[in-house]
């Protein structure tokens, strides 16, 4: 199996690219899961409403830039009143109930995309300003998967940022690590996992207004993201910003390497790896032990 | 005990009524019942993955799937074999699938738990869709259900409703006394306490991944069956028989009957058949609506149907098995 | 005979070293009382011994058997069991059902099949004599979750007790107690612990005093002092230790 050497270039920025879509939103997921310990499934339904928001927005404005600003927001005011009205409900009556709440969520979201928008998928376009190519190492790479790739470094800068250098970032990582304490020591922890929700719902919605000119906009995408992103936190281990950055990356670059490779197992290599994770270090690799 | 002797009474008339039940109602109907039949089994399976052994499962289809495609390769390449054995091997392999995912699946805990069954489910529903050769990918595989040899009754032929529905009703009566009858045993109490506390229980001797990956299997086992008893009735296998929806819809039939009840999931399939044959007629939303169902289910009364009848009598005439209080 | 005995045992967590080099012997029949100033690491000896942890260096032989990272199911199946500081017990099965649990662990009774619960007459019999003993017979058929906070810490204690181990680790058995409830709870575990191996992780002085056989102080994850109740109470690091803290020690 002879490939030239730009092709290896090009999956392997193909799997970066994608990867950082899978970190936007895994990103979220294993935030909301380390610090109220619940798996939110509706996330990957948030991401599915972003990108059928950004369709409609571009569609009727014509402006690409718009709808990814409208995305986020319309995403994360779907994730506010999720957690504000039906979460925090079930949330005494343990996590096998708030597991199904947001499946039921994810579930109602996935019909309402199909109510409104149809079955099949709808058609999203690059933006005139993105397309195009540039030539790297010999081959041709299409500008929007840089943008994308641009958006998901200026994210994952902005978030470090946060989460490092201000005091809501520090109170966010107390909360990830014990969310009682926090509370106890009078921070309004109801607040923060309110916020925490509504920002990580809005990077959701992002990366799936961003997604859609690249992975196509349909019923289906919500639960694609779902099952690659799960793997991701399992590998990354819950709770860890760096371990879905890193396990994003590389189940990105796996896949695509994977699909190049051997095409017909490509889903089989998530799953060894998932599975060798879960028997060799169960928490993940950033994962707190114990 | 006053209720104990009504229990036993109602319990009779059940089955004389299910036993007459064929020829007091249309066709229609009596294919109706039989689909609750194997429903409960199935959901049953899966209550008792979740009410006694604390895993909430996502992708519970997979052993249902299958058992159900095993049956329809048996039939099509070793005609020969006697019915029972056909549906039994379906169990077993329901079980043996359920063994080599629980494996996994049962170190785990709560979210995890839940979606690594569901990767499980993917990876089978894989299989089914793309070893056309084998399974016949999304066309999937009909069958021509052979014979039920009985020695002394003879040949009594499967494509008459009223002989499947007897059949299908006798095997899964047949499951049900035996998971009745396992959470009557220390191996049920095993896995209660398992679930109760699982690091007490690990501290005072209990190997918490053998006695859950047993239950695990054990319940594979069931949702085989009753995917077998699917391949039966229907005449034909794809691969919607081990997709997401219809792990999804085991979750809703339970659900709606009400989780920790021993009987609930049998009310569960009845209602979830019958809800949704009415409204997807009136409807093309109603999945949207059981959604929506769902989620205020879960809010609202999570403890089911059963839950909402208060009346002590009818309420332990559910409970043949051992209840659990949450 | 020297029933269980710790070697070089380190414990650390991420850089933090919880135990350091801990050497213990504790003797078949003795009680021996686990004391020290909080942090100290003495949840951590009694998770390390028990099997929830495993020590990142040094040894732990049970019975001359080495037993060292072993999974606690394992453990407890050896004769070793231990109660909780929190108090851990299945909240939705009754006292009864708490106490037969454990009972029928002890008989390799798990993954029976083939015989029905309630027919069992010798567990049975088993539980309620327990039950007697512990002076929970009134409650026997409350859930677990309604007892009384005395109530439950006795269940607590008769769990790990119904496994009939040879070694039982209590971790502070009388936490939360009144002086009063404190006395009942000395005396019952005296009664029922009688032939057992018995190590204690106490805050209370005046318990320590009239139940150890020997004491041994930790303080940093480190033994300070290991000994007899009265040599204890003389030495000097332990005083050390000790100083600018409530002393409940009688007599000081």
């Amino acid at each position: 199996m002879s490939f030239s050497f730009d092709i290896y270039v090009i999956q392997a920025i193909h799997g970066v690219v994608y990867g950082m879509l899978l970190f936007l939103v895994a990103s979220g997921l294993t935030l909301v899961f380390g610090m109220m310990g619940v798996l939110n499934l509706a996330h990957a339904g948030f991401y599915m409403l972003g990108a059928y928001f950004a369709y409609s927005v571009a569609a009727w404005s014509g402006n690409f830039w718009l709808s990814l600003l409208v995305a986020p927001l319309g995403a994360a005011i779907g994730g506010m009143f999720v957690e504000r009205f039906l979460l925090r409900k079930v949330h005494a009556y343990g996590h096998a109930y708030e597991l199904l709440l947001t499946f039921g969520v994810f579930l109602v979201i996935g019909e309402v995309v199909k109510w409104f928008w149809g079955n099949s998928p709808v058609p999203v376009s690059v933006p005139w300003s993105l397309t195009g190519s540039m030539t790297i190492l010999g081959a041709t790479y299409p500008y929007y998967r840089l943008f994308i790739l641009g958006c998901g470094i200026v994210v994952l800068l902005v978030m470090a940022a946060i989460i490092t250098k201000t005091r809501i970032g520090i109170i966010v990582r107390a909360a990830v690590s014990d969310a009682e304490m926090v509370g106890a020591l009078g921070t309004n922890v109801t607040l923060v996992f309110l916020g925490v929700f509504a920002i990580g719902s809005a990077f959701a919605g992002l990366a799936g207004a961003i997604a859609g000119p690249f992975l196509g906009t349909n019923p289906a995408m919500g639960f694609d993201i779902l099952m690659d992103a799960f793997v991701v936190i399992v590998i990354g281990g819950f709770g860890s910003i760096l371990g879905a950055l890193v396990a994003s990356l590389m189940i990105g670059v796996l896949q695509s390497f994977g699909i190049l490779i051997l095409p017909k197992f490509a889903l089989v290599f998530q799953f060894v790896l998932m599975a060798l994770v879960l028997i060799v270090r169960p928490t993940g690799l950033f994962g707190d032990k114990e | 005990m006053k209720v104990g002797g009504l229990r036993t009474a109602g319990i009779c008339l059940c089955l004389v009524g299910i036993g007459i039940l064929p020829y007091l109602i249309p066709i229609t109907q009596v294919n109706m019942v039989i689909e609750i039949a194997f429903f409960s089994l199935y959901a049953m399976s899966f209550n008792m993955l979740f009410g006694y052994g604390g895993m909430l499962s996502f992708g519970h289809s997979a052993y249902f799937g299958i058992g159900a495609y095993t049956v329809a390769l048996l039939c099509k390449y070793f005609a020969g074999l006697p019915l029972l054995l056909i549906l039994l091997l379906g169990g077993v392999a329901g079980a043996v699938g359920g063994l080599l995912a629980g494996f996994f699946c049962v170190r785990l805990k709560g979210a995890y738990f839940a979606l690594l069954t569901m990767a499980f489910n993917q990876f089978f529903f894989a299989i089914a869709l793309k070893w056309r050769s084998l399974t016949g990918g999304d066309d999937g595989l009909s069958i021509k259900r052979p014979d039920l040899c009985l020695p002394g009754l003879g040949s009594i032929p499967m494509n008459n409703a009223i002989n499947v529905y007897y059949l299908v009703i006798a095997i899964v009566v047949l499951c049900i006394l035996v998971q009745w009858y396992l959470t009557s045993t220390p191996f049920g109490n095993s896995a209660l306490a398992i679930k109760e506390n699982d690091e007490r229980a690990d501290f005072i001797g209990y190997d918490i991944f053998s006695v859950r990956l047993t239950l695990f299997t054990i319940c594979s086992f069931f949702a085989g069956i009753a995917g077998s008893l699917f391949t039966l009735f229907q005449g034909i296998v794809s691969t919607s028989s081990i997709d997401t929806a219809m792990s999804m819809q085991v979750v809703f039939m339970t659900f709606i009957g009400g989780v920790g009840s021993f009987l609930g999931p049998i009310l569960g399939a009845g209602v979830y058949l019958y809800f949704t044959d009415w409204v997807s007629r009136i409807t093309d939303r109603w999945e949207f609506i059981l959604g929506v169902l769902f989620i205020l289910l879960v809010m609202y009364l999570r403890t089911g149907l059963v839950g909402l009848i208060s009346n002590e009598k009818i309420i332990s005439m559910f409970r043949l098995g051992r209840d659990i209080s949450k | 005979m020297t029933i269980l005995e710790l070697q070089g045992v380190h414990k650390d967590f991420k850089g933090l070293t919880v135990l350091n080099d801990i050497n213990l012997a504790i003797e078949e029949g003795e009680c021996h009382a686990i004391i020290g100033p909080n942090g100290a690491g003495k949840s951590t000896l009694f998770n390390v011994i028990s099997g929830k942890y495993k020590p990142t260096q040094g040894t732990v032989r049970f019975n001359g058997e080495d037993i060292t990272g072993l999974a606690p199911h394992k453990i407890s199946r050896k004769g070793l069991a231990r109660s909780f500081q929190i108090t851990n017990v299945f909240p939705g099965m009754t006292v009864y059902g708490n106490i037969r649990n454990a009972i029928l662990s002890r008989r390799g009774i798990r993954l029976s099949m083939l015989v029905r619960l309630k027919n069992i007459d010798a567990v049975h019999q088993e539980a309620i004599e327990l039950i007697n003993v512990l002076g929970l017979d009134a409650i026997k058929d409350v859930p677990a979750s309604e007892l009384s906070y005395g109530q439950q810490r006795a269940l607590e204690v008769g769990i790990a007790l119904a496994t009939d181990p040879k070694l039982i680790l209590l971790d502070e058995p009388t936490a939360g107690m009144t002086r009063e409830q404190s006395r009942e709870a000395v005396s019952l575990i005296k009664n029922i612990t009688k032939g057992k191996t018995l190590m204690v992780v106490e805050h209370d002085m005046d318990v320590v005093f009239s139940m150890a056989d020997r004491i041994t102080v930790l303080s940093y994850g480190v033994v300070l002092a290991s000994g007899r109740p009265d040599d204890i109470r003389r030495d000097e690091a332990v005083k050390k230790a000790y100083l600018g803290k409530k002393r409940h020690a009688r007599g000081q």
